[in-house]
C-alpha cells in the first residue's frame, strides 16, 4: 500500500532530516513509526502525504508515485498532522462537506458516514458551531471524522492520540482496526509505546533520520517490551 | 519598567516583522523588504502631505491663516491613523496568539496591555510624522510671518507630532475593544462587526468629504472656517500651539495624554478579563444532521474562499473597500450626471474625461487586494490544501479567479455607469472597459504572484496579513504605480497622435497582464510547492 524506497530529505543548509529510508506498509496493516523528538518521523509522514517535498528516493501509495502523480496519491490517502489546524471561520459541518467535496464523496455516503463517526465521537451536536469555538479535543475529533469519511486506502496519522480523551482514543483504535480489515492500511507515529505495542502489526524505529529497526511487533519486541527495545536502540539503557 | 520594555520589544518586533516575508526567509532579504515597505509608505505619505500642505499654504498664507494648514493636516493624520490602526487593534491588542503564554508569566496585565498599545502608538506615530512633518517643512518655506524659521517652532511641532498619536491610539483601542466585544458576545458576531465597520467607514468618508468642502471655502472665509471647527478644539489647540501658543499646546498634549493614560490603565486593569471574555465562544450542541448534498471541487474551494472573505470582517473591508468605492463612484456619477456634465462643460475640451475616469477606476481597483493575502491567509491551514487532491495550478487559478469574480462585475457596472454619466462615445466606453478589464486581470495575477513571493504564513492573526503584510502593500501600490505609468504614456502618446495616446497605455496594460498571467502559470505551482 505504501512503498518508501531510499527516501532522503535534506533541508536548505545541508541538514539531513531523513537518510535513505526504505519501508513498506502492506494492505491491512497498522504500521507504527516511533523515534525520539527530531528523529524524522513527521518529515517522513508529511512527505508521504504529499504535504512536503523531498530530495531523494521514491514514495508510492497504492501504486501512485507521490511526485509523479500527486493528485492520484492524495485521492486514496488521508493525512492528519499532530496539531490539525482547521478553518476557524467554518462550521464543523461545512468543513466536513468541504473535505467531502474535494474527494468527490456522494451526498448519501457522506451523510451516512458523518452521522456514524459524528455520533461515535459525540460531535454531531456541535457540527453546527464555528470551528473557532471548538476545544482542542473537538478539533482533533473533527479532523479524524474528516479522515474517516474519505474511506482512505492509506491513513497517515501524526501523533493521533494527543488531545483525545480515553473514550475517543478507544473508539479511534476500533475504527483503525475496521479500516485495516477492509483492506486499507494505517501508518502512524506515536510516543505512546504501550499503544503502539498493542495496536501495531509492524513497527519501525527511526533514529537521527535513519531506520534502525523494523519488523512485525512480536518479533521486534520478543520477550521484553517495546519500551525496553526502544530505549536500548536509543542508547539510553 | 524593565519587564515593560522587554514586552514592548516583543510587540514592536512582531509588528515590524509582520510586514516582511515569512520568518523562514533569509535575514538580509527580510530586512530589505521591510525597509522597502516602510520607504514606500513614507514616500507616499510625504508626497500626499507635501502636496496638500503646499496647496493649502498657497491659499492661506496671503490671509495669514497658516494655522489652518496644521488643523487640516492634524485632522488628516488623526483620521488616517484611525483608519490604519483601528481595525488592527482587535487582533494586535486583544487577539494575539501569544496571549496565553504572556499572561501566564510574572508580568502585570497592565504592562502587557501597555506594551501592545504602545506598539499601536508607534504605528500611528509614523502617520503623524509623515503627515505633520511635510506641513512643518512647507510652513518653514512658505509662511509670510516667518514663524517656521525659528527653532522653537520645530520643538513645538515635534511635541505635537509625538502627542497626536496618543489620541489616535486611545480612540483606536476603544474602537478595537468594541469590535472584539461584538464579535464575542453577539450571536451574529461577524454581521455585527461588519455593521460597525460600515458605520465607521461612512463616518470617516462623511468627515473626509466635509473636509474637502471646508478647504474649498477657505480662500473666501478662512477665519469663519476656523470658527466653525470649534468642535475639533484639541486639533485647533494643536495648530495654535505649533504656531506659538505654548498654553494651547500644553492643553492639546493633556487632551491626548489623558485619554491615552485612561485607556491604558483603565483597560489594563481589566485586560485579563477582557481577553478571556473576547476569546470565550462556546460551541452549541443542538445541531441536527440532515441529508448533505455534494458539489464539485471547484465549487467547494470557491465557497471556502467566500466564507473566508465574508467570515473575516478585516479581510472583507480591507480587500473590498476599493470595489465598494468603485461601484459607489459609478452610481454617484449616474445620479449626479447633470452636475458632472455642467462641470465638464465649464472646463471645456481641455479635460481628458475618459482617461481620468480610467484613472479613478484603476485607483479604486488597486485597493481590491483579495488575491495578494490569499496564500498568507492559508497560513497554518495550508496543510489542508496541500493534502487535498487538487493540483497547484488549479488552486492558483481558482484563487486568482476569485478576485476576478468580484472585480470584473464591479468594473463592468462602474464602467457602464461612468460611460453613461460622462456621455462617452461607444468607442471610448469600450476602450475604458477594455483597459480596466486588462487591469483587473493583471492586478489579480500580480497579487497572487506577490502573495507567493512574500508569504506571511506565521502571522499571529489575520489582521497582520491583511493590514501589514508586504504582499498586500505591493499588491496595492505597484498597480497604482502602473496607473501612473499609463498616465505618463498617455501624455507622451498625445504628443504623437490621439490614437497613440490610447494605444500606448492599453499596450502596457495588456503586456503587464500577459506577463503576470504567464509567470504565474509557469512559476506559480513551484513557488506554492516550495512554501
Amino acid at each position: 500500500m505504501l512503498r518508501i524506497e531510499h527516501y532522503s530529505k535534506t533541508y536548505p543548509g545541508g541538514k539531513k532530516a531523513v537518510d535513505d529510508l526504505t519501508l513498506h506498509v502492506r494492505p491491512g496493516e497498522i504500521y507504527g513509526f516511533i523515534g525520539h523528538n527530531g528523529a524524522g518521523k513527521t518529515t517522513t509522514l508529511r512527505a508521504c502525504a504529499g504535504v512536503m517535498d523531498f530530495t531523494e528516493g521514491t514514495i508510492a501509495i497504492d501504486g501512485h508515485d507521490v511526485k509523479k502523480d500527486p493528485v492520484g496519491a492524495k485521492r486514496v490517502t488521508a493525512f492528519l498532522p499532530d496539531n490539525p489546524d482547521l478553518y476557524e471561520f467554518m462550521k464543523g459541518i461545512d468543513y466536513l462537506n468541504f473535505i467531502a467535496d474535494l474527494y468527490d464523496i456522494p451526498g448519501a455516503q457522506r451523510t451516512a458516514d458523518i452521522a456514524q463517526y459524528g455520533d461515535a465521537f459525540e460531535l454531531t451536536g456541535n457540527l453546527g458551531s464555528a470551528i473557532g469555538s471548538y476545544s482542542h479535543g473537538m478539533r482533533q475529533k473533527l479532523a479524524l471524522i474528516s479522515a474517516f469519511i474519505r474511506r482512505p486506502r492509506l491513513l497517515i496519522l501524526d501523533e493521533p492520540f494527543v488531545g483525545l480523551d480515553p473514550a475517543a482514543s478507544h473508539i479511534m483504535k476500533g475504527y483503525l482496526a475496521d479500516l485495516c480489515q477492509s483492506g486499507s492500511a494505517v501508518f502512524f507515529s506515536t510516543h505512546v509505546l504501550e499503544v503502539a505495542e498493542k495496536l501495531c502489526h509492524q513497527i519501525a524505529i527511526i533514529k537521527d533520520g535513519r531506520l534502525v529497526k523494523c519488523g512485525p511487533t512480536e518479533q521486534l519486541v520478543g520477550d521484553s517490551s517495546l519500551e525496553d527495545v526502544f530505549l536500548e536502540l536509543e542508547g539510553d539503557k | 519598567m524593565k519587564k515593560f520594555f522587554a514586552l514592548l520589544k516583543v510587540s514592536v518586533k512582531s509588528m515590524l516583522l509582520s510586514s516582511v516575508s515569512n520568518s523562514r526567509g533569509r535575514g538580509r532579504k527580510k530586512a530589505a523588504t521591510g525597509v522597502g515597505a516602510i520607504v514606500l509608505i513614507a514616500f507616499l505619505g510625504l508626497y500626499m502631505s507635501g502636496l496638500y500642505s503646499t496647496m493649502l499654504m498657497q491659499v492661506l498664507s496671503p490671509v495669514h491663516m497658516e494655522v489652518l494648514v496644521f488643523v487640516f493636516m492634524g485632522m488628516a493624520a488623526l483620521v488616517g491613523g484611525l483608519l490604519f490602526t483601528a481595525f488592527a487593534v482587535k487582533g494586535v491588542v486583544f487577539g494575539g496568539k501569544d496571549n496565553d503564554l504572556l499572561l501566564s508569566m510574572p508580568v502585570s496585565a497592565t504592562a502587557l496591555m501597555a506594551s501592545r498599545v504602545t506598539a499601536i502608538y508607534f504605528e500611528n506615530l509614523l502617520f503623524s510624522v509623515f503627515v505633520l512633518g511635510p506641513a512643518g517643512a512647507v510652513c518653514a518655506f512658505m509662511t509670510q510671518s516667518g514663524v517656521g524659521h525659528s527653532v522653537l517652532f520645530w520643538v513645538r511641532l515635534v511635541v505635537a507630532v509625538l502627542a497626536l498619536p496618543l489620541l489616535d491610539t486611545a480612540l483606536s483601542v476603544l474602537f478595537g475593544a468594541l469590535v472584539a466585544f461584538l464579535s464575542a458576545r453577539v450571536s451574529k458576531g461577524v454581521l455585527g462587526q461588519n455593521i460597525v465597520m460600515a458605520l465607521y467607514l461612512v463616518a470617516v468618508f462623511w468627515f473626509a468629504f466635509n473636509l474637502s468642502g471646508m478647504i474649498e471655502g477657505l480662500a473666501a472665509n478662512a477665519a469663519g472656517v476656523k470658527e466653525s471647527l470649534s468642535w475639533a478644539a484639541p486639533i485647533l489647540w494643536m495648530a495654535d500651539g505649533i504656531m506659538g501658543d505654548w498654553v494651547k499646546l500644553l492643553l492639546f498634549v493633556l487632551c491626548c495624554a489623558v485619554p491615552f493614560a485612561l485607556v491604558v490603565f483603565g483597560l489594563g486593569r481589566v485586560y485579563r478579563k477582557a481577553v478571556t471574555a473576547f476569546a470565550a465562544r462556546s460551541a452549541r450542541s443542538d445541531y441536527k444532521l440532515s441529508a448533505q448534498s455534494a458539489s464539485g471541487q471547484k465549487k467547494a474551494l470557491l465557497l471556502m474562499e467566500c466564507k473566508r472573505l465574508f467570515g473575516i470582517p478585516m479581510y472583507f473591508w480591507n480587500s473590498c473597500l476599493g470595489l465598494i468605492m468603485l461601484v459607489a463612484a459609478g452610481v454617484a456619477a449616474l445620479v449626479m450626471q447633470h452636475d458632472l456634465r455642467g462641470f465638464m462643460a465649464m472646463v471645456g475640451d481641455a479635460l481628458p474625461v475618459m482617461p481620468l475616469a480610467a484613472l479613478v477606476m484603476g485607483f479604486c481597483l488597486s485597493m481590491c487586494v483579495i488575491a495578494a493575502p490569499s496564500i498568507s491567509l492559508e497560513g497554518k491551514y495550508l496543510w489542508i490544501l496541500r493534502e487535498a487532491p487538487v493540483d497547484e495550478k488549479s488552486l492558483l487559478r481558482l484563487k486568482t479567479g476569485f478576485q476576478l469574480l468580484f472585480s470584473v462585475p464591479c468594473t463592468l457596472a462602474a464602467g457602464v455607469c461612468l460611460t453613461i454619466a460622462l456621455e462617452l462615445s461607444a468607442a471610448d466606453g469600450a476602450v475604458l472597459l477594455l483597459a480596466m478589464l486588462l487591469f483587473d486581470l493583471g492586478h489579480a495575477a500580480f497579487g497572487m504572484l506577490v502573495g507567493l513571493a512574500f508569504p506571511k504564513l506565521d502571522a499571529v492573526n489575520e489582521t497582520v496579513v491583511v493590514k501589514q503584510s508586504l504582499a498586500v502593500f505591493l499588491g496595492m501600490l505597484v498597480p497604482m504605480a502602473a496607473l501612473g505609468l499609463c498616465a505618463l504614456l498617455y501624455w507622451l502618446g498625445g504628443m504623437v497622435s490621439a490614437w497613440a495616446a490610447l494605444a500606448l497605455p492599453l499596450a502596457l496594460l495588456a503586456l503587464c497582464a500577459a506577463a503576470c498571467v504567464l509567470i504565474l502559470a509557469k512559476k506559480g505551482p513551484a513557488m506554492l510547492r516550495a512554501l
